[in-house]
Formats: structure tokens, C-alpha cells, sequence
């Protein structure tokens, strides 16, 4: 059965169909809310919250805008970042901005060893063929979930250049990614 | 007007980082349909899955699936109705600012700075709901979790009592052995500078860390628990640590359960 039909199992209250595309995705989208949240009892709170509003908005599904599995890792994406905030704006004893979390791992300050092993295979990836500079403003928004004006007011950089980063990161990405699927 | 600064703008919402004036202009431009800056987003979602595909895949603890299923079998079927009315209506207003920005384009130009202003400032309102939304849904999340829990007959209540280095300190697990739970904390001193609070779970031989945590301005913290591997906990404890957190503790010892 194609994801599509999955979801839309889902979107019509088939329990199997969610339980099957829970199997599907669920391994993929854990270490992507992990790499986000840096906790294991947060990141499972997150996967969570992600799988069952994939259950209750399966209806709002539109195939037209992408394949279920962006679909999914968008939610959990998102979902993610917003855990982060809240852990942020709920402590406000820690006053560092959310992207010190970034930015320690980049700088190989944070994390375990296990953790930094995984950073240095990922940059091996799809966006290790990216330009250091392309590289940096994609990891700030996507795992960092830091806006644009964020991101250029860290990297002390013209808005219009980070923006321009972005785009240019995204259209390689998009060539690497797509050449081997 | 040329279309290149909206393929740029596309590249940077798909990755979620649009804000401000240009996050109003961009969704205004996509609502009028534009099939180019749909595929770009599209294209640029799926590159980004891709990317998140490339992470060596991790199976999530046995409990989340088993929640699940509890839940999705509780509900008898699939509803959202209720929980749309927020985005419905920010998409009505700003479906709204745009139409009006549309016509009075067409009618007197004067119209368009404060349309401009007044679009800047919908997207404000726009974050801050969206981060209020968030806030809410975190502790909707939080709170569903717990009931979910008391629901379980062999869930029971746990409590810390603070010792003598946080005697005013006081806490409670809400802990089911195999789903885990829910630390709360009253009472707790903020942690100093470089410090963080550490949960441990004694079962076996060692402690096993159970994750960190930092209390607010009223002394008061949450977080959820996971349960460890190594058996049935038989004591909970909170140590003062060096930010982040340490495998095995080192500081002294604030709160602890009963044996």
C-alpha cells in the first residue's frame, strides 16, 4: 500500500493504517525531534504528540503539496522547535538564546560522543556537499528553528545574504538529493 | 514585478524560517496560487525530508506506540473540528488583509503604506499567537499525558521530600513502572550559575540519569520521566549538577523518595 493510501486509511478511521504508517515513519522521525531536542523523555513526548496529530488531521492531508513522509517530518519539525521554545520560555532561569544549543553542537562543544560521532556523519551526507557558509544558515533554521532576522542578527550578516544562502543550500540540496534517491 | 525575490522567499519558508513583513508578503503571494512557488516549497520539503532520512535510524521506546494505539483506540474516530477554529481565523484575518492590500492597490497607491504597516503588524500578532499556540499545546500535551496515566490502575504517586540542602523543597512522581511519568517540583531553589537539577531512578546497582530540568522564578519545575531498562524504580532523586547534566551524580542531593 502507497503512504497516500496510508493516510488516507487514516483520514477515513482505520486504527490498522495508522499503526502501519506509525511503523513506517516512526524510526526515521525519532532522530530527527532527538537531533532537536537533545532529550530522550522530551523527544518521545514530541514523536508522540507528532503521530497522533498526524491521526487526527489525516483528512487535512493534501498530496498535491508533497509525499507523506515530508509530511510527517514537517510536523515533527516543527512540533521540535516548539518544544524547545516552550522548554526555554517555561525555565527562565536559562537565559541563553535557543540556538546556543546549535551552536554548541557545531562547535563540538555539547553533546555526547555518540552524539558528536553522529553530527560528523551527517556533514559526510547531502549537507556536507554544501558550502560551509550554505551549510550553517540551513542547520540554524531547519534543526535550530531560528528566522531569518535570528539567524543573520548571530551570524552578523546582512538579512539579504542569509536569505540568499538559504536559497542557494536549499537548490543544492535539491540537486544532491534527487540525483540519488 | 519580477518574480526572482519570491523564489528566494519560498527557499526560506519551505525551510521554516520566514518572518516578519516578508512572511505576510510571501503567504499573501501564495494564496493568489502561484504554481512556481508551490513547487519550490514542495521540492524544497522533500529535499529537507531527505536530509532527515540520511540520520541513522533509531526505534522509539515501546511506550509511545503503546500510547498511541490507546489512544487512537479511544477515539472513535479522527476529529479536528474543534481544535481549527485558531488557524481558521488567522487565515480568514489575513486572508482578509490581503484582499483588502489587493483592491486598494488597484484604487490609490496612498492606501499602501498603511496597508503595509497594518500587514507588518498582523504578522506580529500572527508570531505571537503561533507562540502562544505552541505554550498551549506543550501544556495540553502535558496535562493529556498525565491523565492518560491516573487512568492506568497500577499508576501511583511518589513523593520527594527535600533535604539538607533544599529543606523547603518538596516533589511528586505521578509514575506508572512500564509508561513511566511526570515529575513535579515545589519549592526548589534556582539552580546557580553553570548548575542544573538532575532526576535520577535507582533500580539496579548504578543511578541512572533521568534527565535535567530547571525550576522557575517560583521554584516550581515539570518534566516528563521515562522508565529506565534496568527494572522496577525502587528510589527517585534530585542532585545539584554542572549544566547539562553528568552519566552518574556528583553534586549533593536535594531531594529524594522514601525507600
Amino acid at each position: 500500500m502507497t503512504g497516500i493510501d496510508l493516510v488516507r486509511r487514516m483520514a477515513e478511521g482505520d486504527r490498522d493504517a495508522f499503526a502501519r504508517f506509525y511503523d513506517r515513519h516512526a524510526r526515521q522521525v525519532y532522530p530527527l525531534i532527538l537531533r532537536i531536542v537533545r532529550d530522550h523523555a522530551d523527544a518521545a513526548d514530541v514523536l508522540q504528540e507528532v503521530f497522533w496529530e498526524a491521526w487526527q488531521s489525516a483528512a487535512s492531508y493534501d498530496p498535491g503539496r508533497g509525499t507523506p513522509e515530508a509530511w510527517i517530518f514537517m510536523r515533527a519539525r516543527t512540533r521540535a522547535i516548539d518544544r524547545v521554545r516552550a522548554i526555554r520560555r517555561r525555565s527562565e532561569t536559562f537565559v541563553a538564546p535557543v540556538d546556543e544549543r546549535v551552536a554548541a553542537a557545531a562547535a563540538d562543544a555539547g553533546g555526547d560522543a555518540a552524539e558528536r560521532a553522529e553530527d560528523r556523519d551527517l556533514v559526510l551526507g547531502a549537507l556536507g556537499q554544501l558550502p560551509e557558509a550554505q551549510r550553517e544558515v540551513i542547520e540554524l533554521a531547519y534543526y535550530g528553528g531560528l528566522t531569518q532576522t535570528e539567524i543573520a542578527e548571530r551570524l552578523t550578516q546582512p538579512l539579504g545574504t542569509v536569505k540568499t544562502r538559504i536559497r542557494l543550500g536549499l537548490e543544492r540540496l535539491r540537486e544532491v538529493l534527487n540525483r540519488s534517491p | 514585478m519580477s518574480h526572482e525575490p519570491f523564489d528566494t522567499l519560498a527557499a526560506v519558508y519551505a525551510v521554516g524560517a520566514l518572518d516578519g513583513g516578508d512572511l505576510a508578503r510571501f503567504e499573501a503571494h501564495l494564496r493568489e496560487g502561484c504554481s512556481t512557488c508551490e513547487t519550490i516549497v514542495r521540492e524544497s520539503s522533500e529535499a529537507l525530508a531527505g536530509l532527515a532520512r540520511e540520520r541513522p535510524p533509531v526505534i522509539p521506546p515501546a511506550h509511545v506506540r503503546e500510547a498511541l494505539i490507546r489512544r487512537v483506540d479511544a477515539s472513535s474516530r479522527p476529529r479536528t473540528s474543534r481544535r481549527r477554529w485558531i488557524p481558521w481565523a488567522l487565515g480568514t484575518a489575513a486572508a482578509a488583509v490581503a484582499a483588502a492590500a489587493f483592491t486598494a492597490g488597484m484604487v490609490a497607491s496612498r492606501y499602501e503604506a498603511r496597508l503595509g504597516v497594518l500587514a507588518r503588524e498582523t504578522a506580529q500578532v500572527r508570531e505571537q499567537l503561533r507562540r502562544e499556540q505552541a505554550l498551549l499545546r506543550e501544556e495540553v500535551a502535558a496535562a493529556r499525558a498525565v491523565a492518560d496515566l491516573l487512568r492506568m490502575p497500577a499508576t501511583r504517586v511518589v513523593a520527594l521530600n527535600g533535604l539538607a540542602a533544599a529543606p523547603t523543597a518538596s516533589g511528586r512522581i505521578i509514575w506508572h513502572d512500564q509508561a513511566g511519568g511526570r515529575l513535579y517540583v515545589n519549592g526548589l531553589p534556582p539552580a546557580p550559575e553553570g548548575k542544573t537539577y538532575e532526576l535520577w531512578t535507582i533500580a539496579g546497582a548504578a543511578p541512572r540519569p533521568a534527565g535535567t530540568f530547571d525550576v522557575d522564578t517560583a521554584g516550581r519545575a515539570s518534566r516528563p520521566v521515562m522508565p529506565p531498562d534496568d527494572g522496577p524504580v525502587k528510589v527517585f532523586a534530585v542532585t545539584l549538577e554542572p549544566a547539562g547534566g553528568v552519566p552518574a551524580p556528583t553534586g549533593p542531593m536535594v531531594l529524594a523518595s522514601a525507600k
